[in-house]
């Protein structure tokens, strides 16, 4: 259960429970050399996610609500699973910007299947993720054999995508699916709708993948020195196709909880989770270098952004306002990385 | 005989582009030796090294570990044959802590198909190896990015013989350390024969190699120059087959200029 993270160089994180468990580690250089940073770094998403919910609750009697904040939750998950499936390729060092028009081919493929080509809801599930998972092997394949950006490559690729998507669907919008299609988000269990259970089993099982087994170590490996991977006897190559195979799986299921909960799909639907996602991940401590991240972390990061959309709503902001809040937010969560690596570094040759 | 050497290289030829690396390279490393191998920038020093680890693959030529025809096609063929290299610029994962620097790739595992990090064994392990080392390195948890020169080229070390390694290679472990931390590792590296393990020390200090190597192979232009038994020579002979190569031959002005320096 040893922390993903090279931050705590100054010994065990003193909140991380999993860290005493370790038997074989001895005692740390505790923190008197002044602010722990691994544990500041793990733990600012969490504050800043309190502060916000305070600081808007004081200013709107009615987002501190239970009704709001169900929304809030609900509203949420597919953004949560796309971020996921972001996160394998952002901690292994590469990025994937094309997963909002993944999410709008994926969509309009599965939305006209059940409504236009008489599809049954269980074929149009396995042909959604199916496609999505050929989508993100795509992107790998390219990414790998091109050997350049994935930034560049998986832009590329989403305009691609983008065309495909307009192209199927005639710009067409395909509604009323199967009961039984609607049910994965209006089917309750204990008050909470189906796709908050999946997502809270997505969250446990990526985490223990993470933390617990040598493909999440790997995939941390490959974000911090790819050579030294690759001289580890890893096929790196086929790895990184795994990566990014993994992310548009992931994406797969994130839009089908996307189509269901809004009954409704066209190819405008999707676009602009990839940028949600990245702030959110990049909020939630995953470093845009790759190599470090953790995965409650990264939650937490997708509801800072969920809060302060639905404060900023309440508080009768347009939604062009927060654009700019948004763009403002990715911008200091990466200058924040920055800096306390900066910060990191000077401590070393202190 | 080809059972008396733990290794064996048979006319290894390594080109890029249009350069011929290595030409028709043999060497042979006998069980518990130290071998070093010297050469100027660019006599093939660390390609020779590489293609024997299974970073590169040689484009003629023949390998032989423990007197079997083996195949090296990658890193792990390498490993596999119990061969361990430790790299320049160290290989190490700097967001990784000492344990998972030492099991990256080679983790240990538990449960059904192996699914989870057996992460108690590979605490238990990597304490042993350090102890073995006889580093001094404060956590395991430590991350190695804050470590100096000595302690890194030590987890590199560890990590290169955590796996039942019968053959070391290093590629100048000492040069980034000071005369300290250098001595240290060059005790270690002796003890580390001593106690069965057959070592490939590539490095540009000679005296190095004097005190505590039991032969010297010498490079020139991708060619092997010769082996010298280091209890027979002075740090002369060396450097002068180095610079002047088996022929003896000045002829070329690059040579005369190195002699200079040398």
């Amino acid at each position: 259960m040893t922390d993903q993270r090279h931050s705590d160089g100054q010994g065990p994180a003193t909140g991380d429970t999993a860290a005493a468990t370790a038997p074989a580690s001895p005692q740390g250089r505790g923190g008197l050399s002044g602010v722990n940073w691994g544990v500041l770094r793990k733990y600012a998403v969490v504050l800043v996610l309190l502060l916000l919910v305070l600081l808007f609750s004081l200013v709107n009697p009615q987002f501190f609500s239970g009704r709001n904040f169900y929304n809030i939750v609900t509203q949420n998950t597919y953004f949560i699973i796309v971020a996921i499936g972001l996160a394998f390729v952002l901690i292994s060092g590469g990025i994937d910007l094309s997963v909002g028009y993944q999410m709008s081919l994926v969509g309009v493929i599965m939305a006209m299947g059940m409504t236009k080509w008489g599809m049954p809801v269980w074929l149009a599930l396995i042909v959604g993720l199916a496609l999505g998972t050929f989508l993100g092997l795509l992107n790998g394949v390219i990414v790998t054999r091109l050997r350049t950006f994935p930034l560049i490559v998986t832009l590329a690729t989403s305009v691609v995508f983008q065309g495909v998507s307009y192209m199927i669907s005639k710009a067409g919008t395909y509604r009323s699916y199967p009961q039984s299609f609607q049910d994965i988000t209006k089917l309750r269990l204990l008050g909470l709708p189906l796709d908050v259970y999946l997502t809270v089993v997505i969250i446990i099982i990526v985490s223990v993948i993470f933390y617990q087994t040598k493909i999440g170590t790997r995939v941390v490996a490959l974000g911090g020195n790819e050579e030294a991977l690759r001289l580890a006897g890893i096929n790196t190559k086929r790895f990184k196709m795994l990566i990014y195979t993994t992310c548009g799986f992931f994406t797969a299921i994130a839009t089908i909880v996307m189509v269901s909960k809004a009954n409704s799909m066209q190819s405008s639907f999707g676009p602009g989770t990839e940028f949600t996602a990245l702030t959110a991940a990049i909020v939630g401590g995953v470093s845009f270098l790759g190599g470090e991240g953790n995965i409650p972390a990264l939650v937490a990061g997708v509801f800072v952004l969920a809060v302060l959309g639905n404060g900023m709503q309440l508080a009768g902001w347009s939604s062009y306002a927060q654009f700019i809040v948004r763009g403002i937010i990715l911008l200091g969560a990466v200058a924040f990385d920055e800096y306390q690596k900066s910060l990191r570094l000077r401590t070393k040759h202190r | 005989m080809a059972e008396d050497y733990i290794v064996e290289l048979k006319g290894i030829c390594k080109r890029f582009g249009g350069i011929d690396a290595l030409k028709d390279v043999d060497l042979q490393l006998r069980r518990g030796e130290i071998m070093g191998i010297v050469g100027d920038n660019g006599a093939g020093k660390s390609t020779l090294m590489k293609v024997l680890s299974g970073a590169y693959v040689a484009d003629e030529g023949e390998i032989w570990v423990n007197g079997k025809h083996v195949h090296i096609r990658n890193p792990q063929d390498s490993s596999n044959l119990g061969i361990g290299m430790i790299y320049q610029d160290l290989a190490l994962f700097n967001n990784f802590d000492v344990t998972k620097n030492i099991f990256v790739g080679r983790e240990y595992t538990k449960g059904p198909l192996g699914m989870f990090l057996d992460k108690k064994r590979m605490n238990k392990k990597a304490e042993e190896l350090i102890k073995e080392l006889k580093v001094d390195i404060k956590s395991l948890r430590q991350s190695v990015m804050t470590m100096s020169g000595g302690q890194r080229q030590m987890v590199a070390c560890a990590r290169a013989i955590a796996f039942e390694s019968k053959v070391l290679i290093m590629d100048e472990p000492t040069a980034a350390l000071g005369v300290t931390e250098a001595n240290k590792l060059l005790g270690l590296i002796r003890n580390l024969a001593d106690s069965g393990l057959s070592i490939l020390l590539i490095t540009q200090r000679i005296p190095d190699i004097l005190a505590i190597a039991d032969r010297v192979f010498v490079l020139k232009g991708g060619q092997r120059q010769g082996v010298l038994n280091v209890g027979e020579i002075t740090l002369d002979d060396v450097v002068s087959l180095i610079i002047k190569g088996k022929d003896n031959s000045v002829s070329q002005p690059v040579d005369v200029q190195y002699k200079s320096f040398g």
